[in-house]
């Protein structure tokens, strides 16, 4: 925030980058190959809706929103809430390429009905360690971090941090620790 | 509602409501005016006592750094806060870590008072060394989705930085407060000389520092409540519904004023950090009160709601 936003306390939400979204694509192949976990063909974008004032509002735009979806893609969309009052879009593609594209088509719908600033993350699920991987896409940051939560609202940290190193060459990483934030009993 | 222009048009306009050109312009103009009593006061102070008023100024600066540096542990001391991990409060992490991501914020650390009291405060120098501290009477009394409210608004603080600007603003009224106080002393123990005969200047500067000190007070009073007000804006902004933080508000003050003054003692000098005080003045005393009433909050957050979209009962 700038000296002049400080001064006068004029605390703005940052609008979503979500353009990275689409280096997924190329850390593919590491994660398939080297470590050997695949895409499960689920993701979501989590927003947090406007106010339960605009919920009326907000409830028929959404359904336009996933009719659009629905006819560009050929991916499943469903919704779903959370007992934060986040609402989940959830999108089901078995071919990972559209994965990413309709998740980022979501987003930018989302953006495009003035839900920019209210767009958390973009999360993929990816099987085959002892734990599910979800790979978070932060829109406030434009960059991934990785989540892997195990038993009751415990992450494994240090298969976490192994797979940033990994992982950085392609994705753009989330640097700061402090941002990694965790989404426990996430709907995919 | 079809996506006919006229609507786009209003979800564009929706856009727009992070602003409040009167809170800025009155945030500035107390600045300001607060900046000139400084200056004044300072020009004073070379004026009157030469050079060798710096020690103090000095010795105040070093104070006011130390202050500010330690500010966390000094507020989770005083209200004895416990910093909690995730595995000890996970639903309340979870909500910290969501809301601070919403504001760009790195996590700050979440601390947990043990009082019946609803209550929330945030402190620290800077982003990275915050901590938001919530009462267990908030998080058991209110529902999540106020508790959300709540947290939002002292992350608003953090983002806002209110530690480092009421620091630096009540720097120049610690030195005058701590003059006034070395004035008298002075004064009693004859140490003042005359100047060509005339009044002693321990007695001038007595004088000019209590004026600093009143004035400033009442200036930094004023810009906090103005920063309570940005604080309570940018909450209904991170979590999109204001109503949530106006019935927090009530339920808080509600709690407040029931309970007996006995146990508010206990906690009575944090009132400044906290989203509400214990101790609620109106009329003139208002002027000295760290927060605004709190049917003035309730009704530019109920604004803020019809700015967004719809009209809510006050």
């Amino acid at each position: 925030m700038g000296l002049g936003n400080v001064l006068f306390g004029r605390k703005k939400l940052k609008k979503a980058a979500g353009d990275k979204i689409f280096a997924l694509s190329s850390a593919r192949v590491t994660l398939e190959v080297e470590l050997g976990l695949k895409a499960a063909g689920k993701a979501a974008v989590l927003f947090k809706p406007m106010s339960a004032q605009e919920y009326v509002r907000a409830e028929n735009e959404m359904q336009e929103l996933l009719d659009v979806v629905a006819q560009e893609a050929a991916s499943r969309v469903t919704r779903r809430g959370d007992e934060f009052g986040y609402e989940w879009l959830i999108v089901e593609d078995n071919d990972f390429e559209d994965l990413i594209n309709t998740v980022h088509l979501v987003a930018s719908e989302l953006a495009s009905h003035g839900f920019g600033e209210q767009l958390l993350a973009a999360v993929f699920r990816f099987d085959g360690g002892e734990h599910p991987l979800y790979l978070i896409y932060g829109f406030k940051r434009g960059a991934f971090w990785p989540f892997i939560p195990k038993g009751d609202k415990e992450r494994d940290n240090a298969n976490e941090l192994e797979l940033k190193a990994k992982l950085e060459k392609e994705l753009p990483i989330e640097q700061d620790l402090s941002r990694w934030f965790a989404l426990f009993d996430l709907p995919i | 509602m079809a996506s006919t222009p006229a609507s786009r048009i209003s979800l564009m306009e929706r856009k727009a409501y992070g602003r409040d050109f009167g809170l800025s312009l009155r945030m500035g103009m107390t600045m300001f005016v607060l900046g000139l009593v400084y200056v004044a006061f300072f020009i004073a102070l070379v004026q009157f006592t030469g050079v060798g008023i710096f020690g103090i100024v000095l010795i105040i600066g070093i104070l006011s750094f130390v202050q500010f540096f330690t500010s966390d542990k000094i507020a989770l001391l005083a209200s004895g806060a416990k910093v909690v991990e995730r595995e000890q409060a996970p639903e309340l992490h979870d909500m910290v870590e969501r809301l601070a991501a919403m504001a760009d914020l790195p996590k700050p650390r979440v601390a947990v008072i043990p009082t019946d009291v609803p209550n929330a405060f945030a402190t620290g120098r800077s982003q990275k060394k915050s901590v938001v501290a919530v009462t267990e009477g908030l998080w058991n009394r209110l529902e999540p989705q106020e508790v959300e409210g709540v947290i939002a608004h002292e992350l608003t603080h953090i983002a806002n930085r209110d530690v480092m600007v009421m620091t630096i603003a009540s720097f120049f009224a610690m030195v005058a407060a701590m003059l006034a106080r070395f004035g008298l002393y002075g004064g009693m123990f004859g140490g003042g000389r005359d100047r060509s005969g005339g009044t002693p200047v321990w007695l001038i500067m007595f004088v000019v520092s209590i004026v600093t000190y009143v004035i400033s007070y009442v200036l930094m009073m004023m810009l906090s409540r103005y920063r309570e007000y940005a604080a309570d804006r940018g909450a209904a902004l991170i979590t999109g519904t204001p109503e949530y933080l106006m019935s927090a508000l009530q339920k808080i003050a509600s709690r407040i004023s029931q309970i007996p003054q006995r146990d508010l003692r206990e906690v009575a000098g944090m009132n400044a950090f906290f989203i509400v005080p214990t101790n609620v003045k109106r009329g003139f005393a208002e002027l000295f009160m760290t927060h605004p009433p709190l049917e003035k909050r309730l009704a530019r957050l109920a604004a803020i709601s019809r700015e967004m979209g719809r009209p809510v009962e006050p």
